[in-house]
């Protein structure tokens, strides 16, 4: 289930970009979440289309997670696959009451690319390169640029713009606890507050994305 | 219990952050409450929206297709019954051998591309040295090119200075010579020794260095026909008069300026005379004198 956009990012008459746009990112959440359980169910039943399936649902975002946090895209691709290994190999123990299957996909990809971050001899340089102290967009353009837009569903401008809304040390903490790979001593380091005071920024600014998210979708 | 606390711990876990104690304590918190797991899975579900805050990128065609060929070489859904036939047995051993196979290439695949990423980071590494190095090399050359260039002109300059001086010091040389002759320079004056030529006056300059003089003589009688004047120089080394040759004067006013050669080497010319003497004179005078030094 693809919506295809087709984009000129190029001058006119150059080139066509065409950019797909998972119909996932278009849905209810409840639908969203429903649909993809029933795709793990059909993926127990060794449905491959399920997980074609899956993989047009979640690909994206799982990928560019990946990337955000190793800054490498071959790695980020190794990464992606073996996380949909994973989830086609353990799709039998995929229950709705542990959490919703996105959410399972993301904390997989994410663990797997801080696992790959810290075992690299120059995890330090690394690491400064892959969490930067902004969110990867301009502020001033509101939920990003045009394209990021174009390419992105519902669900993805709801979750830029709640944490557009943020404040901004909010933001930050957010971010390094999320892409930075870091303990909590080390991103009050990178931070250069204390300790307290970074784990009250990540608990404010996520109780705000939560209320956020569940107020617009 | 703190409900701040609980969600800061619930936050921190939703990013897997808790360690240690914090982590005992926030899994104790659960097992006592399974209410709290709602809430705790609810910021969880939260923190992993982040995932659409990173930039938008877009996985490679080819991941999709290599991600579905790999589940189907080596992984199928988990089994239904415990039993299984014979010949799915069979089936399933050979799908098995695939997916070792499968695996060991996937491994070797693997392995080669990290050795050929970091190959590829020494070759950049080594590149960057290299360029490095040239770059030294290069504003070393540029340097040296320069202050060979300005050292070439420092030599340029300074032979041409020692050239002016070397022309400089020729001309002094020159003009201290020209005055060192002249002050050795023999110069005496001739007056008449006979009555018979009262007017006559001669100069003689004799220049030792070049062993040559110059004689000037004017109002001088003209003689016969067979007769000559002629220049003698008087050395007290040698016992008589050095004859200096003979010479003409001009009929009309009695002058002459000659340039003479004695027929000996002249040391100390005491003394120049003039005499009258047959034609073509002779080595020792015979006639008059007519003129002689003071």
């Amino acid at each position: 289930m693809l919506a295809w956009a087709v984009m000129a990012d190029e001058p006119a008459g150059l080139a066509w970009v065409v950019r797909m746009t998972s119909a996932r990112e278009t849905e209810l959440p409840e639908d969203r979440a429903a649909i993809d359980a029933r795709l793990f169910g059909r993926m127990v039943q060794g449905d491959r289309d399920a997980l074609a399936e899956l993989y047009d649902r979640f690909s994206r975002p799982l990928y560019a997670t990946s990337l955000r946090i190793l800054n490498d895209p071959s790695e980020a691709q190794d990464v992606v696959h073996d996380v949909f290994i994973s989830l086609w190999q353990k799709s039998a123990q995929f229950a709705t009451e542990r959490g919703t299957a996105f959410s399972w996909a993301v904390t997989l990809t994410r663990n797997r690319s801080i696992d790959r971050l810290r075992s690299r001899q120059r995890r330090a340089t690394l690491i400064a390169e892959s969490a930067p102290t902004d969110l990867g967009y301009d502020e001033d353009a509101g939920a990003g640029g045009a394209a990021d837009q174009a390419a992105s569903g519902d669900q993805a401008l709801a979750v830029r713009s709640a944490v557009a809304a943020l404040p901004v040390e909010q933001k930050v903490a957010l971010e390094l606890a999320f892409f930075g790979g870091l303990t909590q001593q080390e991103i009050a380091q990178r931070l250069n507050e204390p300790l307290g005071t970074v784990k009250a920024r990540i608990r404010r600014g996520l109780l705000k994305l939560r209320d956020t998210l569940t107020r617009r979708l | 219990m703190n409900d701040d606390h609980f969600e800061e711990l619930a936050a921190l876990a939703a990013f897997d952050l808790l360690e240690g104690a914090e982590k005992a304590e926030f899994a104790a918190m659960l097992e006592r409450d399974p209410a709290l797991r709602a809430r705790a899975l609810a910021l969880r579900e939260a923190g992993s929206t982040l995932a659409h805050v990173a930039p938008a990128a877009i996985p490679p065609p080819e991941l999709k297709a290599r991600i579905l060929a790999s589940a189907a070489a080596g992984v199928s859904a988990p089994a239904k019954s415990n039993l299984i036939a014979f010949p799915v047995l069979l089936a399933w051993a050979a799908a098995a051998c695939f997916a070792l196979v499968a695996a060991w290439m996937g491994e070797l695949y693997m392995g080669s591309r990290a050795q050929a990423r970091a190959l590829h980071d020494e070759m950049a590494l080594a590149a960057l040295t290299l360029q490095s190095a040239r770059n030294q090399m290069e504003a070393e050359h540029i340097i040296h090119r320069q202050e060979l260039a300005d050292a070439q002109g420092q030599v340029a300059e300074a032979t041409h200075r020692y050239a002016d001086s070397e022309r400089q010091i020729t001309a002094l040389d020159q003009r201290l010579k020209s005055q060192g002759d002249l002050a050795n320079f023999k110069i005496s004056t001739l007056a008449s020794l006979l009555g018979n030529t009262p007017q006559a006056l001669a100069v003689a300059v004799w220049d030792p260095a070049r062993q040559q003089g110059v004689l000037s003589v004017s109002k001088l009688p003209t003689l016969a026909k067979n007769q000559d004047y002629q220049l003698w120089v008087i050395d007290p080394q040698y016992p008589g008069p050095v004859s200096g040759g003979v010479f003409a004067i001009d009929p009309e006013n009695g002058t002459a300026h000659v340039t003479f050669k004695a027929d000996k080497l002249i040391k100390t010319p005491a003394k120049f005379a003039v005499s009258r003497e047959a034609k073509g004179g002779g080595d020792s005078p015979k006639g008059p004198i007519v003129l002689l030094s003071q």
